[in-house]
């Protein structure tokens, strides 16, 4: 599962949800990929569920990138807690994904196979996504 | 490589506001520069643009614009696009003249079927090279058949067509074939993952540096709280 190693700061504030991605909206590495077309924030658990699922349709013979990270700590209060009291302890690493914003990408022979194995990648993220290919030229 | 004519508009206004009223006339905000001219503001139709970037020449699709009675010769330099809608949001196009060589990058595409049990690491998806203006290929086709695992093509061995001439590192990969991972170290690495323990991820609280740490939840925070109920 993917977590930081080391921060300079445990605590942070939310991530902001506005706007779209700047950058990594293209594929580059492979020649599939699961772009986002909702902001949400993604689990290291979610980005590796899906990364499993795609691992098991495919098999062999196959190359997966993973293009987010879950560098974002989010806080929770314990539940029947009264507000106040300070910020409550880091409970999940978080990517936070703007629309647009390429996770996966995958090179795999069969187009038919890797389709598959994205779509079931894609019932695994908490956020709307379609497949791109990668774009010749531009 | 044919050209493709597109006529032009001067484009007097400028910002986000122009260029979206632009944008919802159905037209394309572009800039025309090079040459040691000054850039100038224009407007091009956003569908037959679209329509020329599908032709041949792709990406370099060499453009004959008709602008305020002028004609001039121009490639796409950078195309801006829409990341969710895919809908070209800017061009800038650059001048050339007729003769004159010039550096394009010009896609590669990988042809026949990979040997058994290998995987394609395809490195340069396309190769920089010079070319004269109204003769640039549209493509270069590598074929991948023949190539065992552990071969490679290198960009010197990519077969150009008369008057090209290459750009790019000769020596640098276009493609690799590599041994593809088996079941067996794929599901592996499942396991490995699935046997390890599960995440003391709260949030790696362990995994931070205790300097981080300015005693939250300490005895004075505790005091506040019962104060507080």
């Amino acid at each position: 599962m993917l977590i930081p190693r080391r921060v300079k700061h445990r605590k942070q504030h939310h991530p902001g949800r506005s706007g779209a991605a700047s950058g990594g909206t293209r594929v580059t590495f492979g020649e599939f990929g699961i772009q986002a077309l909702e902001p949400a924030y993604l689990t290291n658990r979610q980005i590796e569920s899906a990364r499993i699922a795609i691992n098991r349709r495919i098999r062999r013979g196959g190359k997966v990138w993973i293009n987010v990270y879950p560098d974002r700590p989010i806080t929770k209060k314990p539940a029947e807690t009264r507000m106040g009291s300070g910020k409550g302890s880091p409970e999940w690493w978080v990517a936070n994904i703007k629309p647009g914003r390429v996770l996966f990408e995958l090179s795999f022979p069969n187009e038919v196979v890797a389709r598959e194995a994205l779509t079931r990648a894609i019932h695994k993220l908490p956020m709307k996504c379609r497949i791109v290919t990668r774009e010749v030229g531009e | 490589m044919s050209e493709v004519r597109i006529s032009a508009e001067p484009r007097t206004e400028f910002g986000k506001g122009g260029a979206r009223r632009t944008r919802r006339a159905g037209k394309v905000p572009a800039v025309l520069y090079g040459h040691g001219t000054d850039p100038r503001h224009i407007s091009l139709p956003a569908r037959e643009f679209e329509r020329a970037l599908h032709t041949e020449g792709g990406a370099n699709v060499l453009l004959s614009l008709d602008i305020e009675g002028g004609n001039e010769l121009a490639l796409p330099k950078s195309i801006q696009r829409d990341p969710i809608r895919g809908s070209i949001e800017h061009v800038d196009l650059i001048l050339v003249r007729r003769g004159e060589k010039i550096t394009v990058e010009v896609p590669i595409q990988l042809t026949g079927e990979v040997t058994p049990g290998g995987l394609v690491d395809h490195q340069l998806t396309t190769l920089s090279v010079s070319a004269e203006a109204t003769h640039i290929p549209s493509g270069f086709e590598v074929p991948i058949g023949g190539l065992e695992i552990g071969g490679s093509v290198h960009a010197k061995e990519v077969e150009l067509p008369s008057g090209t001439e290459l750009v790019t590192d000769g020596d640098a990969v276009v493609v690799h074939v590599l041994a593809a991972p088996t079941a067996e170290q794929m599901e592996g690495d499942l396991d490995a993952e699935a046997a390890a323990p599960p995440a003391e991820a709260a949030a790696g609280t362990g995994d931070v540096t205790p300097d981080t740490e300015s005693g939250e939840g300490g005895p004075a925070e505790s005091a506040d709280t019962a104060a507080g109920e």
